[in-house]
């Protein structure tokens, strides 16, 4: 069994594009794992709903070559993330462990992260949260639930990291390569999305990552993600046609 | 540590500021985390949880979850990593189904309708026993117990429990399943639905069955999809629908067959495998034998024609097929939903022999019969026929009680069959529910049901995984209180233990005793998952896996022959409907509220469509270069008129949906089901014509034929798509794509090179005037 030595974590994400169906389990697990506001008609409308992980569709092609592709997308946890330098207040900044921490306590809402964040994975609060009284019986009582004014965005389910990592510790022995899974990576029926610590070379992200179809969003940006990508396969795609694979 | 308003002030801007200068020193973040006095919560988690094993009755195919609960409260529903079925994963459906245990519009209280024009009044449960005996009592021989499809031990406690009052118990699906189960029986013998062994085939070959979104067992086959995908050979997948779901859309070559034509696509293949000599003569033969009268007419130029599929699009189809072994053939959902579904079910489901693909890895593997005498381990509704049939009795006078419980009958059928003058007219209608459905507008006496999450029971699986598997359900919390301590959400109590207290006592005393008594008798076979020294500690055992499997206990098939008795679809006649355009009408399940079972559930609501991305509405689907051919925007409310109805949707062309052909999804337009379904969106099930499958009764669902017009107005889809910004990897290239063996950064290198050439001009790509 792999593992890592205490404090060594990097924690990170590996998406198979190719094997991501669109099915939203995702978007749902992570809706109620971590207090989300509820997504009012009203809000979808005036795009001012809050998912912390969010499948996008794009078409290529029209009937009957028409293709629908899926990519989920979250918050990449950039080692050179632009939306922490901008806060001035310090509530966004990079811990040691690979992950971008939002500290709400401190946010005050200036929103320059959203503008920072080429990704678009920063959430405003408009307004407050509001459940109906017996629906706040489900709440995870792991999670803030966040007031209006602040961002707010993906945490890589960090409550989830922290209570395994108390309890390895306090059996004392160190967390074994999947034993935290996040609610998005827990709930995907296919198994694209894999969770795991990068500082680990035998966990199953770090050897994913070694995938010839790895590559990471936006990588122009320079943003050094912990979101490492593999890209959707084609079996009719013709491979060197012409000139196009053969440029570099 | 407490900390007032100017403490906490004071205490940020020193973090902060010092957070800054620590920053500009290059010192590590670490010290901004030892020095802030002001944790993350979410560093400090507390409490202890427990996860309990389940089922979730009637919103899977038996597939196994665990249930996070802390204080008392479910917080979470997650796949059981154990179970046979779903392996730990999980659905979209999952958690949705959580927000009915707390919804803030559950019955909370049994209610009575004093006559059949009031209202409905709360009365307490002794006067709802009393009510509910004397429906009983003079109606012996003209009872009627309805259900949605029910497996496990609520399945045989409803069926004896009309069986105790010489009556009959239904089960009513809107999209019935008859047709399905009826092909797998005549052609691969078989009494449960088979699994599909998609894991380990190298090709799959798919008809109107959106099987990763909504059909049959979605987490079970997104496991085995993963596995598919994942193969040292990737696998290939072919899919036959009208329309684009996301099985269409994860397909490697999507078909797009004229609606009813899918057995001529399936036998239009298997010419094409027999004539090539694709497969041995002993397939043939198999194949042969399994067809009566043959392939006469299907030569493929004619199918082709037939289906609107190209002869080439056909052909590499048959090939895959039949060249990358082993190969597997299934299909449902649309396919089976016509007038001649049966020959069309039949016809894939004989692929499977010509190939050699039944009971063979990665092909069609049969699933045994229930482990439990007497535990259905298969359920389907009645047919549409059946229905016809018993609510001219109901009409007529002739039931005197009928009991409903988990099927909204009145949403789910068709206008045709006047479901409201037919419950006016029996005596004593009794509904179970956790939340007011449409039905229950009718029903003298509403009883408030425990959700899966409060109540005993089982679920076998359907379709399993090969072997015997029974689930378990059990409790997981105890009386849902209110979280402002107002009191108790619901004073609900189950359905099969409320039966079984108004029973003889002959066949169980409660839900509870059932379950752990035939856990204590499958501990007596000896075999299986679970293994202990006594009957008390095995059912704990049981309890504590959700369930008892046993991969020695397998099913087995024998061929029989396509029932052939209607080969071609009709469909339902637009002739008078006024002004429009003709379309063929596909409705389909919606990925998250199913066929309106969640509509209840805000987060159920909120879910985008794979495909359309919108939420909290009714949308019709369109091709797109139809929609502009007939000047239809997106958001234009379309008034979709058939012979038993009218409704509207708004409009949302795409280019993923044959053209003639509209895709409206099920779920919506309830008149009650909570603050967050009421009077939303359009029912599409209100509007089906009352075509049936010639060889089973089943209703025709998708053979009916709309005209659509629009209504002149627009309206914004609520939809995510075009909330957040693009950011393709090139312009045009919004996800990148690799061929087999090509690597990202190749692929990436030759997107590039095409942007140059697309966006630069060619002959600066070429480099001839640098």
């Amino acid at each position: 069994m792999a593992t890592a030595e205490f404090g060594s974590h990097n924690w990170g994400m590996v998406v198979d594009v190719d094997k991501c169906i669109g099915c939203n389990a995702c978007v749902i697990a992570c809706q109620a794992e971590n207090n989300i506001p509820l997504n009012t008609q009203d809000r979808v409308e005036r795009a001012r709903s809050i998912s912390w992980i969010r499948v996008e569709r794009y078409w290529e092609g029209d009937f009957p070559d028409a293709k629908a592709r899926f990519i989920p997308i979250m918050c990449q946890h950039c080692e050179n993330a632009p939306c922490e330098p901008v806060c001035p207040v310090y509530a966004t900044y990079h811990n040691s462990e690979g992950m971008n921490v939002q500290v709400y306590n401190r946010c005050v809402g200036t929103r320059y992260c959203a503008n920072g964040c080429p990704y678009i994975v920063r959430f405003f609060n408009y307004w407050e949260p509001v459940w109906p009284k017996s629906l706040r019986n489900h709440l995870n009582p792991d999670v803030t639930i966040r007031s209006r004014g602040i961002m707010e965005k993906c945490s890589f389910c960090v409550h989830r990291i922290r209570r395994v990592s108390r309890k390895a510790r306090s059996e004392g022995h160190e967390v074994a390569d999947g034993a935290v899974q996040t609610a998005c990576s827990s709930s995907c029926p296919t198994s694209a999305l894999i969770f795991g610590n990068f500082n680990d070379p035998n966990s199953k992200v770090s050897q994913m990552k070694e995938d010839q179809r790895h590559y990471t969003l936006l990588d122009q940006f320079g943003t050094d993600p912990n979101v490492i990508y593999l890209a959707k396969i084609d079996a009719d795609k013709k491979v060197g046609a012409g000139e196009a694979a053969s440029h570099g | 540590m407490k900390l007032n308003r100017r403490e906490f002030l004071a205490l940020t801007g020193k973090t902060a500021a010092g957070a800054v200068i620590f920053a500009a020193c290059g010192l590590p973040e670490r010290e901004l985390i030892v020095q802030s006095p002001v944790d993350l919560p979410e560093d400090l988690v507390r409490g202890e949880d427990a996860w309990y094993a389940t089922s979730m009755g009637d919103f899977t195919n038996g597939d196994g979850v665990l249930v996070r609960v802390m204080q008392g409260r479910a917080k979470k529903i997650e796949g059981n990593p154990d179970h046979p079925v779903n392996r730990g994963k999980a659905t979209a459906r999952y958690d949705s189904a959580l927000q009915l245990l707390y919804h803030p519009d559950r019955i909370s209280e049994p209610m009575l309708r004093y006559s059949k024009a009031g209202n409905l009044v709360p009365i307490d449960w002794d006067a709802a026993d009393t009510r509910f005996m004397e429906a009983l009592s003079n109606a012996t021989g003209a009872l009627t117990v309805v259900t949605n499809p029910l497996r496990g031990h609520l399945g045989s406690v409803a069926s004896k429990f009309a069986a105790q009052y010489d009556g009959k118990h239904m089960a009513f699906d809107p999209t019935e399943q008859g047709v399905l189960h009826g092909a797998v029986k005549s052609v691969l013998g078989q009494d449960q639905l088979p699994t599909f062994d998609i894991a380990n085939a190298q090709t799959v070959l798919s008809f109107g069955a959106d099987w990763l979104g909504t059909w049959g067992s979605p987490a079970q086959f997104g496991v085995k999809y993963g596995e598919f995908r994942g193969q040292h050979n990737r696998g290939y997948l072919i899919h036959a629908e009208a329309r684009m779901s996301i099985t269409s859309a994860a397909a490697d070559l999507w078909l797009s067959p004229i609606p009813g034509t899918e057995g001529d696509l399936a036998l239009g293949i298997a010419r094409v495998i027999t004539s090539e000599g694709l497969v041995s003569n002993e397939n043939n033969a198999a194949f042969n034998a399994a067809l009566p009268g043959g392939l006469g007419s299907h030569g493929i130029v004619d199918v082709a024609n037939r289906t609107g599929i190209s002869v080439d699009r056909i052909e590499n189809a048959a090939r895959y097929f039949a060249e990358h072994t082993p190969s597997v053939a299934f299909g449902g959902g649309s396919a089976g939903a016509h007038t001649n579904g049966s020959f069309n079910l039949g016809a894939i489901y004989a692929l499977n022999i010509l190939v050699g693909a039944v009971d063979s890895k990665g092909g069609v593997i049969s699933n045994p019969s229930s482990a439990l005498d007497g535990v259905p381990a298969s359920a389907t509704g009645a047919s549409f026929g059946e229905w016809e049939k018993e609510l001219a009795q109901w009409r007529a006078g002739n039931v005197e009680t009928v009991i409903i419980r988990g099927a909204d009958i009145v949403h789910g059928m068709p206008n045709s069959v006047a479901i409201r003058e037919a419950l006016k007219n029996v005596p004593n209608v009794i509904a179970f529910g956790a939340i007011h459905d449409d039905t229950m507008d009718f029903a003298d006496l509403v009883l408030p049901e425990q959700t899966f999450l409060e109540s005993w029971g089982s679920d076998i699986p359907e379709p399993g995984p090969g072997y015997q598997v029974i689930g378990t359900q059990q409790p997981v919390v105890g009386l849902t209180i209110s979280n402002d301590e107002s009191g108790l959400i619901s004073d609900a109590r189950g359905f099969g233990d409320t039966l079984l207290d108004m029973s003889d006592g002959s066949y169980g005393r409660n839900m509870e005793g059932l379950v752990r008594g035939s856990l204590s008798d499958l501990h007596d076979t000896g075999s299986g998952s679970v293994s202990a020294s006594s009957a008390s500690l095995f059912t704990d055992g049981a309890l504590q896996r959700g369930g008892w499997w046993d991969t020695s206990k397998v099913g087995s098939s024998s061929l029989g022959k396509v029932n052939t008795s209607q080969k071609n679809a009709s469909y339902s006649n637009t002739g008078s409907l006024g002004a429009g355009n003709d379309f063929n009408l596909i409705p389909f399940h919606s990925t998250s509220l199913f066929d309106g079972r969640l509509a209840a559930s805000p987060w159920a609501q909120q879910t985008p469509d794979p495909i359309s991305s919108a939420s909290w509405s009714t949308w019709a689907e369109i091709n797109s270069k139809q929609a502009d051919d007939l000047g239809i925007r997106e958001g234009d409310v379309l008034l979709i008129r058939s012979s038993s109805g009218e409704i509207e949707a708004l409009a949302y062309p795409h280019p993923g949906i044959r053209p003639g052909v509209i895709g409206i999804p099920m779920g919506q337009g309830h008149h009650r089901s909570g603050r967050w379904a009421e009077g939303r969106g359009s029912n599409v099930l209100s509007i089906l014509v009352d075509q049936k499958d010639a060889a089973t009764g089943a209703l025709a669902w998708a053979a009916t034929q709309v005209r659509v017009q629009r209504a002149g107005r627009r309206v914004k889809v609520p939809k995510f798509e075009g909330n957040v910004e693009a950011r393709p990897v090139e312009p045009g290239v919004p996800v990148l794509v690799v061929g087999v063996g090509e690597t990202a950064h190749d692929a990436q290198e030759a997107n590039h090179h095409e942007y140059q050439k697309q966006f630069l001009g060619e002959s600066r790509e070429s480099g001839e005037h640098e």
